[in-house]
Formats: C-alpha cells, sequence, structure tokens
C-alpha cells in the first residue's frame, strides 16, 4: 500500500516489535527515513526480529550521501525494503557493510539462486583483477586496492547469504556448505593476491590450498577459522625452490585474508593442523607429507583428514593429496594400535568437552556442537573401514548414513540431527548480529529476543527460546547412549520392519572400541539381559545402553558387565531393583562404576544383593558411627538366645558396612582416613557384639553369677583406628576376679570367654571372618592369651621390653568394664610414656630391631620398594618414625599420646620435634601406601601389601586412586617418589642420620 | 603396516636375511640383543617379542619379569660384518611392559621422555659426539699393563699404521650403515683415536653411539688388536672422553643463536648452560658412571673438573666453541664431561633435562672462564662461583641421591636402581689394594 502515511501510533509500534518508541519516533522523523516512508509502509517491519536495529541500521544507511538511488528504489518496492529489514534486524554486520556501500543493496537477488557458488570462484577473482580463466591467475592493482576489493566482493556475497538464509529459509546445512564454497572462493582469490606479490616465480609453483575442519567438510560457520594445509610442487625436479616459493605464496595467501583493512578483515586461516603443529613447515610436498603421515602421524591427526577437501589453488595436486590422505585413514592394512587409537581419541572427546560446563557454551558443553561432530567422525572412523557408505564429510550426511546402515537408530539419528540443527542455527543466528567469531548463547534478553524472533518464535520469544534449547540439549546430553551404545542392544534384539540391524560384526568392532575385550562374551551377556518380553527384559533395553556407557568407562567392562548380569539375575525379579535403577541414574551409574572396578566389593553384594539400596542415597554411604553400630551389635545379640546365632548376625552386620565402606570408597565419597576409621570402627563393633555373646554364653544371662569382668584392648592397627580391610584385629584381653569364684575358676572363665570370641567370629560360614590376633601380648606366642589385670601389672613392672612399650602406644580399650579400662590405661602410660624420655640404649635398640626388620620381615623374592607396608617410605617407616617422637617425649607433651599415626606426627610438628615439610612428606606417603593398600584389596577382592606388578590390576588400583586411564606408569612413579622423600627424613629423623 | 614395515620385511626376503639381531639397552649402557628369525619378525612388529627381563640388569622389579622387546623399524640395519649373503640384520627395540605401555626402566624410553618434554616446550635436541678410544696390542688379562698399538701423538699421520687402516675401515663400515662420521684422527695418548659422528637427533645419535661400540669392537679384532672406551686406561696418558656438542631447535631455527649477542648465543642458550653448570654435579655420576670415570675426570689436563664455562676454553666443563660467521644453525655448546663408557641414553636425557630446566628457570649465566682452569688457585675458583665436579664416584652418588632432577630425569625406578648398582661397584672398589699402595706402603711401612 504505497503512499503518503500519518506517523504510527505508539500501538502499532509495538505490534511490530519495537521497544524504544521514543527513540524510533525520532528515528523516523529523520529526513531521509522520512522521505522514504512517506511513501513506504512501516509494516515492512514486520518480519525484522529486532525492529529496533533494522530501523537503526537503515537510517544510517540513508542518511549517506550515495544513498539517493537506493531510497527511490526502495520506496518503489516494498518487497526489497522489508526483505533489507528482516537483514538488517539480524545483522549489524550488514548494516555497517551496506552503510559503506548503500546501493549494493539493489545487487542482491530476490529469488533464490541454487546455482549461485558455482559463480563465486569468477566473481572474487575478477574482483581482485585476475583472469579466472587463467591456469594460475594473477590479481592486479595495487595491493590495496586489492585487499578492499576482495572484502567488499566477500561482504556482497555475504550479504546475498545471509538474505537467503533469513528471507528464504534456507536449511543451516544449505547456509554453512554455502559458507564454505564462498571461502574457496576467497582463498583462490587471495592466492591470485598473493602470485601478484611473491611476482613472477610464483608462475613456477605449483600450489595447492587444502582445507581441512569445518570448510574441508563444507559445514563452515558465518565465522571461523578456516582450517587449511599447503601442498606444493615443482614443474622442475627442484622441490626446494618450489617450497620457497610456497612458503611465501602461503604467507602472503594468509595475509591477504587476515589483514585488516578500512573495509574490515574476513576471517583467521588457521594453518595449525599441519605436521608438527606450530613448528613444522608450513608448505610441503605431497611426497613430504606422505613421509610424515607414514613415520609420525598420531591417529588423531588422521581424524583431521577425515575431511580434508582440494579447496583453492592446483585443483588436481590437491585432489592427489586427497586421496593419498583418504587412503591413509581407511587404509585396509590399517594402523597397528588401531583400536587403542580409536579409544583414547573416545578420552580425547570426553575430556575435551568435559569440565566445560559454562552454562551457556553451544560448542564445548556435553552434548554440544563439537561433540556431535566428534563422536559422529568417531562412529565414522569405526565402521568406515569396513562400510565405505560412512566415508562422508559432513555432519549432516554422515548423521543419515549412519542411519540408514543401522550403525544407529533411525528415531536417534532424526533427534540428533534436529537438536544440531537447532544448536547450529542458535550459533549461526549469535554470529551474523556482529561476524564475531562467538560460541556462547548470550543471557540478555534484548540479545535473545533478537535470535528467538528469527527462528520464527513470536510469543514470549524469550522463553520459548530457552524451553527449546533445554529440550534439545537434554536430547544431545544422552548423545553417547544413543550413538554409541543403543545400537548395541538392536544387534541382539529383534526389530521393526524398516529398522536395519547392527550386524554383530560391527557390534563386536564398536565394542572392542569401547574398551570391552571380549565381544562375544559381552553379546551374549546383551542378549541374555534384554531378551523376550517380559517386563524385566523391557526395562533392561532402556536401562543397558546408558549402563554400557558407564561399564565401558570403568577399568574393566567385561567384568562390569558380567556382574552386572550376575546381580541382575539375582534380584531380576525383585520389584524394586530395576525401578530403583531405571528411576535414579545415580544408583545406576554408582553401580556401574562399582561392578566394573572392584571385585571386593562386587563379592560382598554378591551375597546380599539387597545392598544395592545403599547406592540410593548418599547419606547412607556415609560410614556409621561407632557408637550406632556398637549399639546394634548389642541389641542382635540380646534378640538371639544362641551364641553362634547371634555373632553370625553380626558378622552378616559387619558385612553390610563393610559394603558402605568399600561402595564409598569406590566411589571416591570416602577418603583414607574415613575408610580406616570406618573399618576401625566396625571391627569394634563386632569385637563388642561377640564379647557380649561369649560372656553370656561362658557365665550366664545374670551379672552377679559372673566370676570375672572383662575388658578387650584394642592394639596395632585397631588401637590406631587406622585399620585396612584386610587387617587383623590386634587385641590384648584382660580380666579381673569379682570374687564370686577361686582365681583359678576365674582364670578358667576369663580362658573360655577369649577363646569364645575368637572361635564365634572366624566359624565358617557366609560372611568374612574376622581374624583376632593376640600375639602382641606379655611373652608373645609362649604367653596365656588372657591375664588379670594383676598378672599384666606385674609382667610389665618386671619384665617390659623396648618393643612392647612401643607396641603399647597404640593400646586402646576397645570394649568391656570401664573401670578395668580405666586401671589398664594408667598401668601402662608410665611405661609407654617414660619420665624424660627413652634412654639411650633404648633408641639404639629399637632402631636396630627396626633395621633388622626391614631386611628379615620382607617375603622373598619381593622387590621391598613395591611393599608399600615394610618397603622404605613405606607404612611402618612412618609409623616408626611417629611412635619414637612419642617414646621420646610423650611424657611432657600431651599432644603426642595418641594411637593413630597422623595426630601425633602433628603434635611432634606443633612442638617443633619434626619441621613441618617433613611431617607432611611422612603423612603423604602413609596415606599413598594405605590408599595402594586398599585399592588392592578392592580391585582383586585378596590382601596385598605389595604394589600391583600386574597391569591390568595396575591399571584398576590406578583408576581407584583418580588417575586416568593409561597413566598407571604416573601412578608408579608418584608412589615411588613420595616414598623416597619419606624414606629420607626417616634417615633424617628416625635413625639420626645426617 | 606401515610403509617402513614393509620395507623391512621385504628387504629381509630380498637380502636373504637369516636372522635379525633385535638391539636393546641395560640401564648400565650394555647392548644387549635377542635374535629371531624372519617368519617370527611380523609377529614381532604386532606384538613385540616377550623375554625374562629378570635377567636384565635393572630392567624390572622380580614382580613383573614378562617384558617385551618391539623393534623400531625406522633402524633396520644390515649388519655388514657377518657375511654378505647370508646376512644379519639389526633393529633396536622399545622395551614394553606386558600391557604394551612404555617400560619405564627402559633406557631409551627415558631419553624419549626427556625429548618428549623439549618437544612440548617447543624444542628438539641435537647432538654431535666426539668419540675416543684406545686401540691396544692384546686382551687383557688380569695382572697385564695395557699396551696400546703404536707411540704415536695428537693428528700424526702414521704412514702404513694399524691405526690409519683401522680408522679407515670402520668409518667404511659405519658409513655403509647410514652412521655418517663427521671427522677422525688420532688423538694425544698413544694408542688412542677420536671419531666424531655427524649431529642427529639425540634418540638416533644414542642409537647410532651404541652400534658405533660395537663396530669398533668388531674391526679391532679384524685388524687383531683390541678397541677399549674405558675412560682412563694409563695413569700418565690422557683419558678418552665423548665430548658431546648439544643444540636445541625450534622447527628449522638454531634457538641457541642470536645475531649480535656475544657468542651469538640467544638467552635460550645462555639459561640451557646455566642450567648444565647448576645440576652438573648432580648428573655427573650418570655421565660418567664408573670408578675410573674419575680418574680421568681428576686427572687434569682437558678433561674438566669444575662446573664453569668457557668460550674456546678447553679445560672449562663448557666450551661455546667459536662462532662460524652466516652459520647460525651452526651455534652449539660443547659439554666436556662425557666418556665413551657412559650409557648415551641416560647421559643426554640427564644433560637435556638440565638444559630445559635451566631455561625453565630462566637461570642467569655467571661469568665465564677464559683462563686454564687448572691453573686457578682453589680460593680464585670459589671467587668464581665454580662448583667442583664430583672427585670419585661414591662422592658422585651422593650427590646424585639428593637430585630432584635427576629422578625426574631417569625416572624413580632406573633412578633407584643406578644408586644402587653403582654403590655396590663403589664398596668393592673402596675394598681393593691397589698396586699403588703396594708400590708407596710397603717398602716404608
Amino acid at each position: 500500500m504505497p503512499g503518503p502515511h500519518s506517523a504510527p501510533s505508539a500501538g502499532e509500534l509495538i505490534r511490530l516489535g519495537f521497544s524504544d518508541l521514543s527513540r524510533t519516533r525520532g528515528l523516523l522523523n529523520e529526513p531521509a527515513v522520512s522521505e522514504l516512508f512517506e511513501s513506504a509502509d512501516i509494516v515492512a517491519f514486520a518480519d525484522a526480529a529486532d525492529p529496533d536495529i533494522a530501523l537503526l541500521g537503515l537510517s544510517n544507511i540513508v542518511a549517506q550521501d550515495e544513498a539517493k538511488p537506493l531510497v527511490d528504489a526502495l520506496s518503489q518496492d516494498a518487497q526489497s525494503l522489508q526483505r533489507l529489514l528482516t537483514v538488517l534486524g539480524v545483522s549489524n554486520a550488514m548494516a555497517e557493510y551496506l552503510t559503506r556501500h548503500p546501493t549494493r543493496w539493489l545487487s542482491i537477488s530476490p529469488d533464490l539462486e541454487p546455482d549461485a557458488p558455482q559463480r563465486y570462484r569468477a566473481l572474487l577473482l575478477q574482483s581482485v583483477g585476475a583472469d579466472p580463466q587463467a591456469r594460475a591467475p594473477v590479481a592486479a592493482g595495487s595491493a590495496e586496492e586489492q585487499l578492499a576489493d576482495l572484502r567488499i566482493a566477500y561482504r556482497q556475497e555475504l550479504l546475498q547469504i545471509v538474505n537467503d538464509d533469513i528471507n528464504h529459509g534456507v536449511s543451516v546445512e544449505r547456509t554453512a556448505q554455502t559458507l564454505a564454497l564462498l571461502a574457496d572462493a576467497v582463498l583462490e582469490a587471495a592466492l591470485a593476491i598473493a602470485r601478484h606479490s611473491v611476482g613472477p616465480e610464483a608462475q613456477d609453483c605449483r600450489f595447492s590450498v587444502i582445507a581441512l575442519g569445518k570448510c574441508g567438510a563444507l559445514e563452515l560457520n558465518y565465522i571461523s577459522d578456516v582450517d587449511v594445509v599447503f601442498v606444493v610442487e615443482s614443474d622442475s625436479e627442484d622441490d626446494t625452490a618450489a617450497i620457497r616459493v610456497g612458503t611465501k605464496l602461503a604467507t602472503a595467501l594468509m595475509r591477504a585474508c587476515m589483514a585488516s583493512t578500512p573495509e574490515g578483515t574476513i576471517w583467521e586461516v588457521d594453518p595449525a593442523l599441519r605436521p608438527e603443529g606450530k613448528s613444522g613447515a608450513l608448505v610441503r610436498t605431497l611426497q613430504s607429507y606422505i613421509g610424515y603421515y607414514e613415520r609420525w602421524a598420531e591417529t588423531w591427526e588422521f581424524q583431521a583428514q577425515l575431511k580434508a577437501r582440494a579447496a583453492a589453488g592446483d585443483l588436481e595436486l590437491g585432489q592427489r593429496y586427497v586421496e593419498t590422505m583418504q587412503a591413509f585413514v581407511w587404509g585396509a592394512a590399517g594402523r597397528e594400535n588401531f583400536v587403542e587409537d580409536v579409544q583414547a581419541m573416545r578420552r580425547r572427546v570426553e575430556r575435551s568437552i568435559s569440565g566445560k560446563k559454562a552454562d551457556r557454551e553451544l560448542k564445548l558443553a556435553p552434548g554440544g556442537l563439537r561433540d556431535v561432530e566428534f563422536s559422529v567422525q568417531l562412529l565414522q572412523l569405526v565402521h568406515g573401514r569396513h562400510d565405505e557408505k560412512l566415508r562422508t564429510a559432513p555432519t549432516f550426511a554422515a548423521l543419515r548414513e549412519l542411519a540408514n546402515q543401522g550403525y544407529i537408530g533411525l528415531q536417534d539419528a532424526d533427534e540428533l540431527a534436529s537438536a544440531y540443527d537447532f544448536l547450529r542455527t542458535l550459533e549461526h543466528r549469535v554470529q551474523v548480529y556482529k561476524l564475531k567469531r562467538t560460541h556462547t548463547l548470550p543471557s540478555d534478553d534484548t540479545n535473545l529476543r533478537r535470535i528467538a524472533r528469527s527462528m520464527g518464535m513470536r510469543i514470549d520469544p524469550v522463553a520459548e527460546l530457552e524451553k527449546q534449547w533445554r529440550n534439545h540439549a537434554r536430547d544431545a546430553r544422552r548423545l553417547h547412549e544413543k550413538l554409541f551404545y543403543r545400537p548395541l542392544l538392536n544387534a541382539v534384539a529383534r526389530l521393526g520392519a524398516g529398522e536395519a540391524k547392527l550386524s554383530p560384526a560391527a557390534a563386536g568392532q564398536r565394542l572392542l572400541a569401547l574398551g570391552f575385550t571380549d565381544p562375544d562374551s559381552a553379546l551374549r551377556h546383551l542378549e541374555a539381559l534384554t531378551s523376550g518380553i517380559s517386563r524385566r527384559a523391557a526395562i533392561q533395553r532402556t536401562l543397558l545402553p546408558v549402563m554400557l556407557e558407564w561399564f565401558s568407562r570403568s577399568p574393566d567392562p567385561d567384568a562390569a558387565l558380567l556382574n552386572f548380569r550376575k546381580v541382575s539375575e539375582e534380584l531380576g525379579l525383585t520389584p524394586w531393583y530395576l525401578r530403583l535403577l531405571r528411576d535414579q541414574s545415580a544408583v545406576a551409574e554408582r553401580l556401574a562404576d562399582l561392578l566394573g572396578s572392584s571385585q571386593y566389593a562386587t563379592g560382598l553384594l554378591m551375597h546380599d544383593p539387597q545392598a544395592v539400596g545403599i547406592l540410593a542415597d548418599t547419606y547412607e554411604l556415609e560410614p556409621r558411627s561407632r557408637m550406632s553400630l556398637e549399639a546394634e551389635a548389642l541389641t542382635i545379640v540380646d534378640r538371639h538366645d544362641s551364641p553362634t546365632t547371634a555373632v553370625s548376625a553380626v558378622r552378616g552386620l559387619r558385612r553390610r558396612e563393610l559394603f558402605r565402606i568399600s561402595a564409598a570408597n569406590v566411589l571416591r565419597l570416602a577418603d583414607a582416613e574415613e575408610v580406616a576409621q570406618g573399618l576401625s570402627d566396625v571391627a569394634s563393633a563386632t569385637l563388642a557384639g561377640a564379647l557380649h555373646a561369649s560372656v553370656k554364653s561362658v557365665t550366664g544371662q545374670y551379672e552377679e553369677d559372673r566370676g570375672v569382668r572383662f575388658l578387650v584392648v584394642a592394639m596395632g592397627r585397631l588401637g590406631g583406628a587406622e585399620l585396612g580391610y584386610s587387617s587383623d584385629a590386634d587385641v590384648l584381653f584382660v580380666y579381673e576376679p569379682t570374687g564370686v569364684l577361686s582365681d583359678s575358676e576365674s582364670a578358667q572363665q576369663a580362658q573360655k570367654i577369649a577363646s569364645e570370641i575368637r572361635r564365634l567370629l572366624t566359624l565358617p560360614g557366609p560372611d568374612p571372618i574376622l581374624e583376632v590376633d593376640t600375639s602382641l601380648r606379655p611373652e608373645g606366642r609362649n604367653g596365656p592369651i588372657v591375664r588379670s589385670l594383676d598378672s599384666y601389672r606385674a609382667y610389665y613392672e618386671k619384665w617390659a621390653s623396648g618393643w612392647e612399650a612401643q607396641a603399647l602406644l597404640r593400646a586402646v580399650p576397645a570394649c568391656g568394664d570401664h573401670q578395668m579400662a580405666r586401671a589398664f590405661t594408667e598401668m601402662i602410660d608410665p611405661l609407654r610414656y617414660p619420665e624424660g624420655g627413652i634412654t639411650h640404649d633404648h633408641l639404639i635398640e629399637i632402631r636396630r630391631l627396626k633395621a633388622r626388620m626391614e631386611s628379615e620381615r620382607l617375603p622373598r623374592g619381593v622387590d621391598p620398594r613395591s611393599h608399600v607396608k615394610m618397603g622404605p617410605g613405606g607404612l611402618s617407616d612412618v609409623e616408626w618414625t611417629a611412635q619414637l617422637l612419642q617414646l621420646q617425649h610423650g611424657y611432657n607433651i600431651p599432644g603426642l599420646r595418641t594411637a593413630p599415626t597422623f595426630p601425633a606426627l602433628r603434635a611432634a610438628r606443633d612442638a617443633d620435634l619434626i619441621a613441618g615439610e617433613d611431617a607432611e612428606m611422612l603423612m603423604e606417603a602413609w596415606l599413598f601406601a594405605t590408599r595402594i593398600r586398599n585399592a588392592n584389596m578392592l580391585v582383586t577382592g585378596r590382601a596385598d601389601d605389595v604394589f600391583p606388578g600386574r597391569t591390568k590390576r595396575l591399571a584398576g588400583v590406578a583408576h581407584l586412586l583418580g588417575y586416568d586411564e593409561g597413566e598407571s606408569q604416573v601412578l608408579v612413579e608418584d608412589y615411588r617418589k613420595a616414598a623416597r622423600h619419606a624414606r629420607a627424613v626417616v634417615d633424617r629423623v628416625f635413625y639420626g642420620f645426617e | 603396516m606401515d610403509k617402513q614395515t614393509e620395507f623391512v620385511l621385504r628387504t629381509i626376503e630380498e637380502r636373504d636375511i637369516r636372522f635379525i639381531r633385535l638391539w636393546f639397552t641395560d640401564v648400565l649402557g650394555t647392548l644387549k640383543s635377542v635374535a629371531v628369525a624372519p617368519a617370527e619378525l611380523e609377529g614381532a612388529f604386532d606384538e613385540g617379542i616377550g623375554f625374562d627381563g629378570s635377567a636384565i640388569e635393572g630392567l624390572t622389579r622380580v614382580s613383573e619379569a614378562d617384558m617385551i622387546v618391539k623393534p623400531d623399524p625406522a633402524t633396520f640395519q644390515i649388519l655388514p660384518w657377518r657375511g654378505e649373503s647370508r646376512g644379519t640384520a639389526r633393529m633396536f627395540c622399545d622395551i614394553l611392559a606386558p600391557d604394551g605401555t612404555p617400560a619405564y626402566a627402559d633406557p631409551r624410553n627415558v631419553l624419549k621422555r626427556a625429548l618428549s618434554r623439549a618437544a612440548d616446550m617447543g624444542f628438539t635436541f641435537y647432538t654431535h659426539p666426539e668419540i675416543e678410544f684406545f686401540l691396544l696390542k692384546s686382551e687383557h688379562n688380569p695382572g697385564d699393563q695395557p699396551e696400546p698399538i703404536d707411540r704415536y701423538g695428537y693428528f700424526d699421520n702414521a704412514p702404513h699404521g694399524i691405526a690409519h687402516d683401522f680408522r679407515r675401515s670402520t668409518i667404511t663400515m659405519l658409513e655403509s650403515m647410514g652412521i655418517s662420521v663427521e671427522f677422525s684422527h688420532h688423538e694425544a695418548a698413544p694408542g688412542q683415536q677420536e671419531i666424531d659422528l655427524r649431529y642427529a637427533d639425540a634418540l638416533t645419535t644414542a642409537d647410532n653411539i651404541m652400534t658405533f661400540r660395537l663396530v669398533v669392537k668388531e674391526m679391532a679384532i679384524e685388524h687383531g688388536v683390541v678397541a677399549s672406551f674405558m675412560p682412563k686406561p694409563f695413569s700418565e696418558h690422557a683419558g678418552s672422553g665423548m665430548h658431546t656438542h648439544v643444540s636445541l631447535f625450534e622447527g628449522d631455527r638454531n634457538a641457541f643463536y642470536e645475531a649480535g649477542a656475544e657468542y651469538q648465543m640467544s638467552k635460550v642458550g645462555r639459561s640451557f648452560i646455566a642450567g648444565l653448570l647448576k645440576y652438573a654435579p648432580e648428573f655427573t655420576a650418570v655421565t660418567n658412571q664408573w670408578v675410573n670415570s674419575y680418574k680421568r675426570l681428576t686427572g687434569g689436563g682437558e678433561a674438566p673438573a669444575w662446573a664453569c664455562w668457557g668460550h674456546n676454553n678447553r679445560s672449562a666443563l663448557i666450551r661455546i666453541p667459536m662462532y662460524k660467521p652466516h652459520k647460525g644453525g651452526s651455534t652449539r655448546v660443547e659439554i666436556r664431561s662425557l666418556d665413551p663408557a657412559c650409557n648415551p641414553y641416560l647421559a643426554y636425557a640427564v644433560v637435556l633435562s638440565a638444559g630445559l630446566q635451566g631455561i625453565e628457570d630462566g637461570l642467569e649465566l655467571t661469568m665465564g672462564a677464559e683462563d686454564d682452569v687448572w691453573s686457578l688457585t682453589e680460593a680464585e675458583r670459589r671467587a668464581m662461583g665454580m662448583q667442583p665436579l664430583p672427585h670419585s664416584l661414591g662422592h658422585a652418588l651422593d650427590e646424585m641421591a639428593g637430585s630432584e632432577l635427576v629422578a625426574d630425569a631417569l625416572g624413580e625406578h632406573v633412578f633407584d636402581f643406578f644408586l644402587r648398582n653403582k654403590s655396590a661397584e663403589w664398596e668393592d672398589y673402596r675394598a681393593q689394594v691397589t698396586q699403588f699402595e703396594l708400590d708407596k706402603y710397603l717398602p716404608i711401612l
């Protein structure tokens, strides 16, 4: 409706989407703008995503002197005006371009021209004065003009692409492809400029630009680094000259693209994917590339070559490069270690995206663009060696092909393609605004509103955009599950008609790439778990893809899957089990981790599958307090008449707690100190239960009948609350006659109680036994296992030797009679904290004893350095050092009178008995050794104080200690370093060497 | 299978190779060899060959005796002295743990780790060794005095001498094995020879030194004499060193070179030298690993006994050779303590690590020494801040035991084994009553 219009009302402006009305009115009243809208209709703003910036852009453009023809044309052409405003409404950068060159809008084609890209090369070459027909076109004119003209020509085509994108709704896939083709033409024109600057010798050098990355894959962004490598060839034999000239050409070409001019810059050309990266030669001959890739290249470098495409320059030479690389990537003979390399690549993918959870990252977030692209490439590499159809470069096309051939599900592929499409569209709209290389979704409403409206969201656009984005992100976050794992189930399942199926061979290749070493067994387990039409199988089918993903991250995926099958078969009919795993993914993830990394915890679980429930709640995974455990143990004993069934129930309690602690340990919810404390508390509570049951059975129900009062004193690691999974409980048994019985009868009764405790705790049964060790008692193995308090007193006063005083440092009453406990402690204090410290002779004796033990106590044939308990810098080194300081200074430094090692070391440090740094090194080595000892047990289910040598076990231990896959050797190095440092401290502080 | 591997298999077929020796090196630098038949080789390339590592010095802990050697096809070489038609070839191997990861105890791996640290900093490490050794008349029997093959001296051109023929045929042999020789001549002491290898990256050089030592011994036997790399066989003559010129490259550019700087030596180069000087006392046990090595170091003359540097000063530990105009690429540093009986992999690893540490810490280079260091007084040397190098193996081991740098460079396993093994050697030596003591004390005490 051309014709004069009255000033629009506020309501009209608001409906059109303007937000700053007073500024809008001001701009509309500017002479050039108001002249235009005398004939044009303001509804031309209707499609502008942000009418405010569209108007601002328009006002800048028409205010230019040379804009007159544009204003005239727009006044006559409402559709052209509308399209212009739509473009200006998304892109500030395009407004700036048109402000410099207003009439250029008139050259924009109103219709979609699908064959436009074919003209790019000629257009851009002509823009710099080069002849497109020439074999090696050379630019003409001044260098400055060339750069400016190239930029103008580039922006003009870019403007057309933005116009087609925003006004014609061209697909992202197509836009990205067109952008890549435009980039090719820019490289070609830049090469012409380079030839001009290098001079005649440029003609002697065949020069080809290979595009890699997104440009190579024909899926470029609006603004992005263009990844390239350069290949040269000489017509004569002399490669040296070709390389010299080629290097000049490449440098000039990059400068032509990147130089800043009044017409701006184009984009960065990045040659960093070349052999040896930034330190490598900029150009090479094809032979030289071949030489490099044959001998030195890493698999990830081949991954980059997957996208290689001859983009500019000598296309015949470029094509030979591409074909050579294709042969490398898909080479039939294959490279050695392909599977390991692919696994390493998968870790690289996961590392490159994890941790960067920057909230609004479109590219690097899990499920973001990089994740989709890398994951698709990984599948291409795994399966493309056997299936040529997969060897296509662009992500969209690869995704379609993977689905068509059954490597991923059709529906999953559709969902992923639409999520990828959405993310790419967002990225394009974010970038086109200022042509800035950014991958972050803005968080302010103005920007979000523009982007949302440009994607057609008109009602509550900001909220709508956030909602759609979250939905797609949620889909994409389950990307690995969908791409890698779910199809594996298809391999063993019956599928609906039309759905292609992953062949067993392909499934095997994929399982290998995912870290399973025995694909056949894995497939059998999958089949057993998912076949059938039961509800159980149906739930497993939804559960397993994600479980498989977690299994594959554990050190032993094969064991994890087998163990999962076992637990599931045990519990499959229990209604809550599968529901728990399905509804609480945290439980399932924990279970997967546990099953794949700990035989010990898995073993405990097999005896009591119900304990899976503990994994549901982080609170449940905290070790229970000693008080509540003891109370529970005593209640259990009171509930049973038979001591045997009572203690067997207490041992069941212990097994459940061992599972709780080991699970928390494996899941890194409990550190080494908490584990030691927890294990000690469980052992103490178990002892308390056994004592209670034994007293009841030996002396009867009634307290007044009892001939003895009884005390169990914890010694060694138990006393220090530093128990490991495999430690025995070191104890002393003490009694005191009550006077009811004769002395000898009392002694007999005490003897019976002690024997009963040991018997009950080691009776064969389903639950782990607790070995009670009394060898620290007076006279060692020759002495009676139980003595009266008076007898201890008499012995210690008369006979106590150095090692006994030292052992008593860790004596702590564990359970039994409280008064006796106090008396016992008072009795031993003067012994273990002798006034003035131990004598010099005693000091020498301890040092000699330790020195002798170092050579005698080690098992034959074991390298002492790998023995974490007795070896140099091991547990015993650290503990003896702490204990020596206690014996020497405990009498006047109260902080030293403590059983555990760390508080003693800290007290010694605070009292300046040991340097702070030395104390740190001792504690670090001790913790390290303790972790390895615990991890040994957790991984294999068998106790071992020797550093693992078998590499699979070592890998498991490294995983539990938080090392990345493939870093086992780093663990060995780290431990030996810590131990060496600690040993140096021991040499000084314990042995007194200077 | 890559092209190089194919090349190796094809060559073995075409040249009728009957045995392939797989070479690797133990921690002390002794060359070890496992022979395999051609049929086993393809498997060896894929999976390596298992062997019992516990028999090899310093290689494994007892608990993991099974080790794997995996040949590096790039090092394939036919051994020329085993006859033409039924040939023997060799390849150097990497030692792997059973899971396929590199063994930390493999000296080749120790050097590779140091090189990869350099690569992370953007550097390639090149070395160029000048290897000295003695030619003796006969095999040594306990109690014998060694007898050199001639009485000539420095650069003497002995007409028709065995030494002359020997050098010519040795060089021909080395060249036929792809090892380029830069230079060779008669050295100062009777019977002493020097052959300089062309510069190459440090791993190749270390492999070449291992080959070189074997070739020299083999060729000596062919000429009816005996070659020895013992650092100091004669009290009265100079010992044998292995001066090594080293340089770092960033891509194609020599990182030691800076036009216009003093001696054209860049900041990187100066810090590298400062690192060498700072850590020299700690790493000397590795570069000079035998009791006898210290007889050479403390013997005066051209052997360095203090950690100092000089420009063209032949008594300093570090020498910056005369700069040749327009040869920016040749700027380099000569380190003069190494002897030819070291383990070249470990020696180059510690030297490189010390230099890199100097660069990383931005160490400043102190004043150079332009005088003969031996002629300075103790007080002068102390005033100039020169640290003495260890004067005995025992002393060197004490210095090394406290060195984090050497522990990091060698890895804990090799570090620990080396200290234990060498301490035992030192103890054995200390228990000996020497000829010196007998001659000096028996008459008077």
